[in-house]
Parts: C-alpha cells; structure tokens; sequence
C-alpha cells in the first residue's frame, strides 16, 4: 500500500501544475498579509486605559436590542457577546491585542478554501485522468486488486489535502511571526460553548478550527473523486465540485429558510463550528445529528466510487 | 506440452449483445499463439477479459492454475501484457514509469530493471521524458513494463499497430526469442496475417465472437495443398482442355494464364497432354497458398455456414 501511494505522489508532483497549485497558495498568503501589514500602520491595536468601562456601556447596550429582538438567532448572538465581555471584565483580559501572528493564521485560514479547491481538482483527476492517458489499462493489470489501487487514490487525495493545509498553516505562521511578530504575552482565545465561557490555547484553538473547517473541503473533495471515479469525467468533477463548494452553503441558507427538510443537505451540516462558535442553520440541528449526516454522506460517497469501480469493464 | 492458459467456454455479453460466444482454447509454455480475426471480430475483447480488465458473463478463464474471475491477484501476476496502444505515463521519464510498475509487483530490483531496459534496447533514453519518445521506442517501453516481473505468459494486442516496418521486424524477434529462450507462452493478436504467419506457431480464428477454427500454422497453410501456376497461350484453350480432363482440379483461367490444383506427380502427364493439344508452354510455377488466402476462404465458409 505504501508503494502505491508512493507511486500516485509520484505522479502528482512530476506534474507542473502542482507546483502551480502551491506557488498560488503561497502567493495569495503573502498578498494578505502584505495588505494586513499595510492596515497594520493606522490600527495599531493599542489597548484603551478605560476598556473595562467601555465593555460595561457595550454589555447594557446589547442588553437593551436583546430584549427588543424578534430573532432567536440575533439574540444569542448577543447572548454570546454578552458573556465574553463579562468574562473578560471579571478576569482581566482586555479585547484588543496587539495584530499578531496568530491572529494573521486565523485570517488567512480564509484561504483553506483555496486548498480545497486544489484538493478538488487533484481528487477529480487521479481517476479520470489514468482513462483518459490510457494508462488504466497497464495500471489495472497488475497483482493487486482493484479496491486497493482505488484506495491508494483516495489516501494520496488526503494526503494532499493534508500536506495543502500544512502548507497554507506553516507558511502563514511563519510569515505572520516575521511580519507582525509573535505576541509576548499570548491570549487564551475565548470560547462560548452551551452559555458557559471557557480558555483555550490560541494554537490548539487555531488546530481546531483548521479541523473543522476542512470537514466541508474533505466531503467536497470525496464528492469530487466520486464523480471522477464514477463517470471518468474529471471537468465534471471538478466543475460540480467547485460550484457546490463556493455556493452550497448559500443555496443551502435559503433553501433553510422555507423548508425543514433543508437540514438533511450536506451542506447544512458541514460547518460543525456552528455548534461551537454560533447557533444552528436551522432548529432542532445538533453536533451528533450533523456528524451522522456527515458520516452517511461520506459512507455514501465511497460506496458508490469503489462499487463502480469494481464492477467498470475497461474497455477505453 | 504444458497449458499455462486455459479459455473455458467464455462468453461476455454486453447490454444483451453476445460479443464472445463460447471460446474454449488453450495455450502452452513456449508456444506463440496467434490471435487473428478482422477488426471487431472480437480480439480485443477476449484479451481484456485474459487480463481481467474486463468481466467474464459466462465460463472461466485460468492462468497457471487460478482463475482469473476467484484469484486474480494470483492468476495475473504470471501475465505481462500490453493492451493495444502502450500508453504510459507521458510526463514522466522512461524509468520513472518503469518503477511505478515495478513498486506494483513483488521482486523487481533496480538490476532488473537495468537488464530490463537493455533487453529491449532504450538505455540510452531511460532517463528522458516518455513525451520525448517515437512511438517505437514507446512500444518497447511497453515491453520492458510487461518483461519486468519476468511473467510466464505474455499478452500483446495488435503489437504490431503503427510500426514501421524495421519496428514490426523488431518485436517479432523478440516475441520468437522469448518464446524460445524463456519458455514463455506468447498471444498475439492480429489482423495482418503475413505478420501472424512469421511469428506464431499455432493460431486461432476467430469470426462474430465465435473461435472458428485452431490450427498450427504449417498445417493452416498446407492444408489446401498446392497449386500450379501455368503461363501457357493459348491460355484459353488450355483452360478448356484441362477442364476435360482435370474437373475435380478446378482449373481458373485468368491473365496470365491458368491456376490449377494437382498434386506434384501429375505435373508430367499434364505438360504432355497440352504439348499434344499444341499448347505454348513458357512456364510452370508451384503457388503455395498464403495465410491470407486461406484466411479468407475459412471465414468465407465457415462464416457463410455460421450464418446460413
């Protein structure tokens, strides 16, 4: 198995447009953080004498909208507010740090998406692509059985995602330290959970958002080699992909506004740090709920890649 | 004489068409057998299901001793085989691509991959990009791949294809010297007969998916036995007197003179008997029937009965 993972890394980094997917990566990170360095200058994130006053005044302020609120979710977005303010009151923590590298990472995990993307077009081709060379046929005729070359696939396509994201996480953090220098006396990242405000090591913090921020890009990218492993098409992989990826979420929202139903799309259930950091897309949805939905979607995905694939005559 | 391959009554049917219909043959160690039938008679198809690439409907097809439908890990580790065109990994160099091959069996060493790639004669060029290559030298690439794990059988569909004919001389050593030297069992397949006739030594027929006929070569050719070519004037009185006399020899009357099927010792007695009718005899010549020939009379009959 080693060997034929060795072999698929082989044939994504002997290909120029790799190195392309990385330049782009690394290039689009040192953009942002040349343009946040630039706002750096007029915001420099000094820390007001009399922040504890003000949070006061911020707290009765919400206090006053949350009571004329119509909307559930608007009120415990402010509930929220509210009670990291308290806890930053109570213990001394003062709101605005200095912009620094960890702040940076988090900003540029935006780009995870851009990651994904790529992961997309490597997991749309890895199958597609060895029937449309012709290779299939001199691949597929070798001691080893087919679910185990298909499955080699599926771990270089993670491994890529993997190595991507380790990418786009080093890079950022090592910019960001030589750019806006590493802070000398780090903040525990504030978490809201279930009403109760707990610390959190910005780092591990960091870890996990990059985690649950990949769930959508992992499902999308198993989508992807679905379709390339199913209908050997990589433009439709990676088209479908793509537009499900930039736009699911959204199509998703809406649709969650008219219909229940909604919360069994994939998309309603990708983003598993609305349970975290906000409240659920739609009523009734919770973390065990969204994980079994991501578990049956994933399930589904690779049922379906490796059954055809099995079964596929090659006869191109 | 050891069978390695085994067809069992394999048929393959695709959305209710019948494409192969109940082939049965055998193949024996160091033997080269030649796979011939014009195009879409259903060569391809039969040689992906030998390799497993494609499904079996019906029968079993065993490669020493395991089927390649219940073991195929074990069936297709004795087979190296190019199907149809050797496509390989373009953006890659001519070892990288033989090492892919090689992490994907068991003990190939990087020696044998040396002596691999001097067998078929591309050292010069392993280390350049397969893009860069004439499609020769792909072609022996392709060898090198199905060589490397030194196979028991090997499986080459229409080897032949897009050659110059240098190219098409250079493959049929090898296959010849492998069968040879390694007691490998070789599959040809074919639609140029000349070409199966200098490299195998037994072939099989086939027509519409059915096998119509094994023989070896030698005794395909012969068959029909000889027939004589007479350059005579003239020519159509001859034909009209040996018809008298030789009926059962069906003597053709064309061009160049008369084509009549008799066996060697009437020779004499038939040059007497036009010398008598004061024929002009300028030459006698034996015309061995050639495969082609005799390639289109057995479809010819066999198909028409076939249909009929």
């Amino acid at each position: 198995m080693v060997n034929l993972i060795k072999n698929e890394w082989m044939k994504i980094f002997r290909r120029p447009g790799t190195f392309v997917m990385i330049a782009l990566l690394i290039v689009i990170t040192c953009v942002i953080a040349l343009f946040f360095k630039s706002q750096e200058d007029t915001n420099n994130g000094a820390v007001e004498a009399n922040w504890e006053q003000t949070l006061k005044e911020e707290n009765m302020a919400l206090d006053r909208q949350m009571s004329q609120s119509q909307s559930k979710i608007e009120r415990d977005l402010f509930k929220k507010q509210i009670a990291i303010n308290g806890y930053r009151i109570e213990h001394h923590i003062p709101p605005r740090e200095k912009y620094n590298v960890w702040s940076f990472v988090k900003d540029a995990s935006e780009l995870i998406t851009l990651a994904g993307l790529f992961t997309i077009i490597v997991a749309a081709s890895i199958v597609a692509s060895e029937f449309n060379w012709g290779t299939i046929k001199l691949l597929l005729i070798r001691p080893i059985n087919r679910m185990k070359i298909l499955l080699s696939k599926y771990l270089t396509v993670l491994l890529y995602a993997l190595f991507m994201l380790g990418i786009l996480f080093v890079f950022s953090g090592t910019l960001g330290a030589i750019l806006f220098g590493l802070p000398s006396d780090p903040q525990p990242y504030l978490n809201y959970y279930n009403g109760k405000v707990a610390e959190q090591n910005i780092v591990i913090h960091l870890l996990i958002y990059y985690g649950l921020n990949s769930i959508s890009m992992v499902m999308l990218v198993t989508m992807a080699f679905m379709i390339s492993s199913v209908f050997r098409n990589s433009s439709l992989a990676i088209g479908l992909s793509l537009f499900l990826l930039l736009t699911g979420e959204q199509i998703t929202s809406l649709l969650a506004l008219k219909f229940s139903w909604a919360k069994y799309i994939l998309f309603a259930n990708t983003d598993l740090m609305q349970y975290i950091e906000g409240t659920p897309m739609l009523e009734g949805m919770t973390m065990p709920f969204s994980i079994l939905m991501l578990l049956l979607y994933f399930a589904l995905f690779l049922f379906f890649s490796f059954y055809v694939f099995k079964k596929r005559d090659i006869a191109a | 004489m050891e069978p390695i391959v085994e067809l069992k009554n394999v048929t393959k049917v695709i959305k209710g068409r019948t494409i192969i219909d109940k082939i049965s043959f055998q193949v024996n160690k160091g033997e080269v057998f030649g796979f011939l039938g014009p195009n879409g008679a259903g060569k391809t198809t039969t040689i992906r299901m030998i390799v497993g690439l494609m499904a079996i409907t019906q029968g079993d097809i065993t490669i020493g001793g395991s089927s390649i439908k219940t073991g195929f890990e074990d069936a297709v580790r004795h087979i190296g085989a190019i199907v149809e065109n050797p496509e390989m990994y373009k953006f890659l160099t001519g070892y990288q691509n033989l090492i892919h091959y090689a992490r994907m069996t068991t003990n190939v060493t990087k020696q044998k991959i040396a002596e691999t790639v001097e067998l078929v004669g591309l050292t010069d060029r392993i280390h350049d990009k397969v893009k860069t290559y004439s499609l020769g030298m792909r072609q022996r690439l392709g060898l090198a791949q199905c060589l490397l794990h030194e196979p028991q059988v090997l499986i080459l569909d229409e080897p032949t294809n897009g050659l110059d004919p240098a190219g098409i001389r250079e493959i049929r050593d090898y296959v010849r010297r492998l069968a040879r030297e390694k007691d490998m069992a070789v599959i040809v397949s074919s639609h140029l007969l000349s070409e199966m006739e200098m490299m195998c030594d037994r072939i099989g027929i086939i027509q519409d998916g059915r096998l119509i006929d094994v023989q070896q070569i030698k005794e395909f050719v012969q068959a029909s036995g000889t027939a004589f070519e007479l350059e005579v004037t003239p020519a159509e009185k001859a034909a009209v007197i040996l018809q008298q006399h030789y009926p059962e020899a069906r003597p053709t009357y064309s061009r160049d003179g008369v084509t009549i099927a008799l066996p060697k010792q009437e020779i004499p007695s038939l040059v007497k008997l036009l010398v008598d009718q004061e024929i002009h005899i300028f030459g006698i010549k034996e015309a061995g029937k050639t495969l082609e020939d005799r390639f289109l009379e057995v479809t010819g009959e066999k198909g028409a009965a076939g249909r009929g």
